[in-house]
C-alpha cells in the first residue's frame, strides 16, 4: 500500500482523547424551546471548562435581555445542561484520529442573507479555528449583517462535532473488533464517518490539488440576499416543516 | 512566459524588457524563486515537510503556492481574497488558509493591490472608519462606485506633509474638506464692489463687457467705472447661502453625521436624530459641502459637468499654473476650459445659487482621480499656447483675491525659471516646495500684520495646502507627460525593432533559396558529365567490337549457332 511508505505517525495508534478537533475546545448549544406558543430558537457556542454554575446565570441573563417570560430559564438551562453532559460522556473516551478530510458543508439563513458553500476540512488538525474562517468569509465575501460570521462557525463546529462523535463510536467497534490494528485502521479511513474523501485519490502522486474547473462552483459560496418577502416565505415553509 | 523582478518597494516600472511581465514583490522576499521551496518557505509551514500525511507533501505545497501566485497576477492590482482561491483548491481549508496568509505577508500576493477596495466601511465601525479618514484626507471613504478610479493619489495629506519639511503643525482637522481649505478667503470677503470695496450683500451688478462688480449702492450713484455706461451692467440678484449652516461641525458630529447617513441613507428625518444638534437641513448642506458628499447622495452631476467642473476648480489648479507653464502640453487644457468660464469665476460663485455652489464644491481635492483623468486627457487635445495665454489671465484674477497669494506665486515663479534648467520633475517639484517653504515663512511674518477679520492661522495654513496641492497637480502631471512621452519612444524603438527582425528573415530565407539553387546547379552539371560518359562509353564499346571483326548483331537467331 502506498501509505507504508510514508512516515505515518497518523497510522500508528492514534488514540486521541475526544474533544473538539478545533483549536478551541467549544461545544456547539443549540436552544429549541417552545412554551405556550412562545418559541425560542438560539445556537451559540459554549465552553466546556466553565462552571456550570454558569449555565444558570446565562440562562437569566437571556431571558431579560429578550424579555421572555421567566419560565423560560428553566427550560434553557436544562437544555443546555443535557446537551453538556452529552459532550462530557464522550469525553473520556478515545477517538480515532486518522487522517481525515472530511467535506463540510454550509446551507444556512441568517436573517436576509442566504449561504451555501461546500469545502474541505482536515479533521487531524487540532489547531483548525472555524470562527476565523467564518472572519475571512464574511471579509472576503464583505457581508454586512454581524450575524452571519457566527453563525458561519457555528455550522461548522456543529458539523465536526458530530463527526467527531461518530468516530468515538467507531474508534470503540474497532476496540471490539478482532482485527489487526493496521488493516482495522485504514478501513475505517474509508468507511468510519461521513464520507471522508478518499486521500490517496486526491493527493496522491498521479493527481494535482488544483481541482477541475467543472467542479469550482461545487465549492464555490454563494450568498444571497433576500428581500423581506422571501424571507417570510422561507421561515413560513421551516415552520411547516418543523411541525 | 514570466518573470518576476524583484525590485524594492519602489512602484518604478523598469521597461528593460519589453518581452517579459513585471511584477514587484517586496526586497525582503527575493529568496523566492518558482523553481524551488526556499528555507523560509519550509520553515513557516513546516507541516508540508514534515512527511506527516501524504495530504502535505512539498509537491502539494508548490503547487498550492503556485496557483495562488499565478491567480494573484492575473489581475496584479485587485485584491486576491482567500475565498477566490479556496474553490480551486483541494484541500483543508485551515491549512490553505495558512498558505495563503503566508504569501499575503511576504508581499508575494497583493502586494500592489490597492487596499482601499473591498474595505466599505462597516456602520458602527468607529475605529475602522476613523482610521481611515485620518488616513487619506480626501480619499477617507472613497466607495468603489468608482470603478475607473486610478490609484489614489494622495495629493493632500503627503504633499503637506512633505512641504513641511521646514514647518511643523501642518495640521488640519480630520474631515478637512474642500470648502475649510479653499472657501474660507470665500467667506471672509463675499463679494466685493470693484468701485467702493464694500461687501455686497443683497445684489450687484455685474457688467458684462468687463469683469467688474458693483454693489447696488455705486450703481444707484452712478459710479459706475470708467467708460461704462447703465446698460452695461447686468444685475445679479445675490442668493445668500446661509453661509455657516448653523455653527459650525466639530469632528464628532461629522462623523456621526457620515455614520447615520451610511446606516440610514436617505432617510434625512433619521439622520437629523442621530446628529442631535443639527437640523435636517444643515445635515444635506454639510454632506454636500464634503468632499465625497455627492457621491453619497448619488448624484449623477458630475460627470456631465466636467468642463464646468475643472474650471471651476478655480483656486487649486491656478496656482499649479506656474509650475506648469513651461511645461508644453502638460495637463491643463483644463485652462482652455477655464478660460472660458473665466467670467463665470471671477470673485465668489458663492452668489450664484446653490446648485452652481455644489458642482463647484463638488470638484474637489477629492475628486483627484477622476480630476486627473480628465487633466490626462485633455492635455492630449490642447496645445501649450493656449496653456500659457490662459495660465496669465488665471494668474492676474487669482492675485486680485487676495496679495499674498500674488507673493507666492511671484516667489513661485522665480523658482519655477530656475527649475527650468533642471529637467526632471521631482527635482522641479522640490524646488518648487523649498521655495514655497521659504515663502510660507516670509509670509507667516507678514501674516501677523494682517486684517483681524481674517483668521490668522489660518490663511497660511490654506494658501499653503492650496499652493501644496497645485504643485502636486503639477508635478503629476509633468511626470505624466514624461511617462507618456517615454511611451511614445519606446513604441518607436519596438516598432523599429520589429522591422528589423522581419528584414532578417527574409534575408536568411533569400540565402537559403540561393543556396538551393547553387546545389541544384551542380547537381545538373553533374548529370551531365554523366549522360556524356556513357555516350562515349557506348561508342568506345561499340569500335571494340567492331574492330574485333563481330558483325552487327542481327537478332536471336544469330546467337544459336
Amino acid at each position: 500500500m502506498v501509505m507504508k511508505g510514508q512516515a505515518s505517525n497518523s497510522w500508528k495508534s492514534t488514540a486521541v482523547k475526544f474533544r473538539m478537533p478545533t483549536a478551541e475546545n467549544l461545544v456547539p448549544i443549540r436552544l429549541d424551546i417552545e412554551v405556550d406558543d412562545q418559541k425560542f430558537k438560539d445556537a451559540f457556542t459554549w465552553n466546556p471548562s466553565d462552571p456550570d454554575s454558569e449555565i444558570v446565570v446565562f440562562a437569566k441573563r437571556t431571558v431579560k435581555d429578550l424579555k421572555l417570560p421567566p419560565v423560560f430559564v428553566t427550560h434553557i438551562a436544562s437544555s443546555i445542561q443535557s446537551q453538556l453532559a452529552d459532550f462530557r460522556s464522550f469525553e473520556g473516551q478515545d477517538m480515532y484520529a486518522g487522517e481525515k478530510i472530511v467535506p463540510i458543508k454550509l446551507d444556512l439563513r441568517v436573517n436576509h442573507t442566504l449561504i451555501k458553500d461546500q469545502f474541505l476540512w482536515d479533521l487531524n488538525n487540532f489547531e483548525s479555528d472555524p470562527e476565523e474562517f467564518a472572519r475571512n468569509f464574511c471579509r472576503d465575501l464583505a457581508i454586512d449583517d454581524p450575524e452571519v460570521g457566527p453563525a458561519i462557525a457555528f455550522a461548522i463546529r456543529e458539523q465536526l462535532y458530530e463527526i467527531a462523535i461518530q468516530s468515538v463510536a467507531s474508534a470503540r467497534e474497532s476496540r471490539i473488533s478482532k482485527k489487526g490494528r493496521r488493516g482495522a485502521e485504514y478501513a475505517l479511513a474509508s468507511k468510519a464517518g461521513s464520507g471522508a474523501v478518499d486521500i490517496v485519490k486526491l493527493f496522491g502522486h498521479k493527481s494535482s490539488v488544483l481541482r477541475k474547473r467543472k467542479e469550482w462552483d461545487v465549492y464555490e459560496p454563494i450568498v444571497d440576499l433576500l428581500s423581506n418577502e422571501e424571507v417570510d416565505a422561507l421561515e413560513a415553509r421551516e415552520e411547516r416543516i418543523a411541525r | 512566459m514570466e518573470l518576476t523582478q524583484q525590485d524594492t518597494n519602489s512602484k518604478e516600472n523598469r521597461p528593460e524588457d519589453p518581452e517579459l511581465d513585471l511584477y514587484t514583490i517586496p526586497s525582503h522576499s527575493s529568496w523566492f524563486s518558482w523553481d524551488e521551496i526556499h528555507e523560509t518557505e519550509e520553515v513557516a509551514l513546516k507541516e508540508f515537510f514534515d512527511g506527516s500525511s501524504i495530504t502535505r507533501t512539498p509537491k502539494i505545497y508548490k503547487e498550492y503556492r503556485d496557483f495562488i501566485i499565478n491567480k494573484y497576477r492575473e489581475e496584479p492590482s485587485r485584491r486576491l481574497t482567500f475565498t477566490e482561491v479556496r474553490k480551486s483548491l483541494v484541500g483543508d481549508v485551515c491549512l490553505l488558509q495558512k498558505v495563503f496568509r503566508f504569501l499575503e505577508n511576504w508581499g508575494l500576493i497583493n502586494f500592489a493591490a490597492s487596499s482601499s477596495e473591498g474595505e466599505i466601511p462597516v456602520v458602527g465601525d468607529d475605529e475602522r472608519s476613523k482610521v481611515k479618514i485620518e488616513e487619506g484626507v480626501p480619499n477617507g471613504i472613497r466607495v468603489v462606485a468608482m470603478p475607473n478610479s486610478i490609484k489614489p493619489i494622495s495629493a493632500l495629506p503627503s504633499v503637506g506633509n512633505s512641504g513641511d519639511a521646514a514647518d511643523n503643525g501642518f495640521k488640519m482637522p480630520a474631515l478637512a474638506s474642500y470648502s475649510d481649505v479653499f472657501a474660507e478667503l470665500m467667506k471672509h470677503r463675499g463679494l466685493v464692489c470693484g468701485n467702493c470695496g464694500e461687501v455686497c450683500d443683497s445684489g450687484h451688478y455685474k457688467c458684462t463687457k468687463d469683469d467688474l462688480l458693483i454693489c447696488v449702492k455705486c450703481f444707484k450713484n452712478g459710479n459706475y467705472g470708467e467708460s461704462k455706461s447703465v446698460d452695461d451692467y447686468k444685475f445679479n440678484e445675490c442668493f445668500q447661502n446661509s453661509g455657516n449652516h448653523g455653527a459650525l461641525w466639530t469632528e464628532a458630529e461629522t462623523l456621526l453625521l457620515l455614520e447615520s447617513v451610511l446606516k440610514h441613507g436617505d432617510d434625512w428625518e433619521l439622520v437629523a436624530q442621530n446628529v442631535h444638534t443639527k437640523t435636517k437641513m444643515d445635515c444635506i448642506a454639510k454632506l454636500i459641502e464634503m468632499p465625497f458628499g455627492e457621491i453619497m447622495l448619488g448624484s449623477v452631476q458630475r460627470k456631465g459637468n466636467s468642463s464646468d467642473l475643472n474650471g471651476n476648480l478655480n483656486n487649486s489648479k491656478q496656482v499649479h499654473l506656474p509650475s506648469a507653464e513651461h511645461q508644453e502640453n502638460a495637463k491643463s487644457g483644463v485652462q482652455h476650459d477655464e478660460q472660458t468660464n473665466e467670467n463665470e469665476l471671477n470673485g465668489d460663485t458663492e452668489n450664484e445659487g446653490p446648485p452652481l455652489k455644489r458642482k463647484r464644491i463638488a470638484s474637489l481635492l477629492g475628486d483627484d482621480g477622476s480630476l486627473m483623468k480628465q487633466v490626462a486627457h485633455i492635455s492630449t487635445m490642447v496645445g501649450p499656447h493656449i496653456t500659457a495665454a490662459a495660465a496669465e489671465a488665471t494668474i492676474a484674477s487669482l492675485c486680485e483675491e487676495n496679495s499674498l497669494s500674488r507673493e507666492i506665486f511671484d516667489g513661485e515663479d522665480e523658482c519655477v525659471t530656475n527649475g527650468l534648467l533642471s529637467p526632471t520633475a521631482d527635482y522641479e517639484a522640490k524646488r518648487v516646495l523649498e521655495g514655497e517653504d521659504s515663502e510660507i515663512k516670509e509670509r507667516s511674518s507678514q501674516s501677523e500684520d494682517q486684517d483681524a477679520s481674517c483668521n490668522k492661522d489660518d490663511i497660511p495654513l490654506t494658501l499653503r495646502i492650496r499652493a501644496a496641492v497645485a504643485t502636486a497637480l503639477g508635478t503629476a502631471a509633468a511626470r505624466a507627460k514624461l511617462l507618456a512621452d517615454q511611451e511614445d519612444r519606446e513604441v518607436e524603438h519596438l516598432l523599429a525593432i520589429i522591422i528589423g527582425t522581419q528584414m532578417k528573415k527574409l534575408n536568411c530565407k533569400i540565402k537559403h533559396f540561393e543556396h538551393l539553387e547553387m546545389i541544384m546547379k551542380k547537381k545538373h552539371a553533374e548529370m551531365e558529365e554523366l549522360e556524356e560518359f556513357l555516350i562515349s562509353e557506348r561508342i568506345s564499346v561499340l569500335q571494340r567490337a567492331l574492330s574485333a571483326g563481330v558483325p552487327r548483331w542481327r537478332g536471336h537467331s544469330f546467337v544459336k549457332y
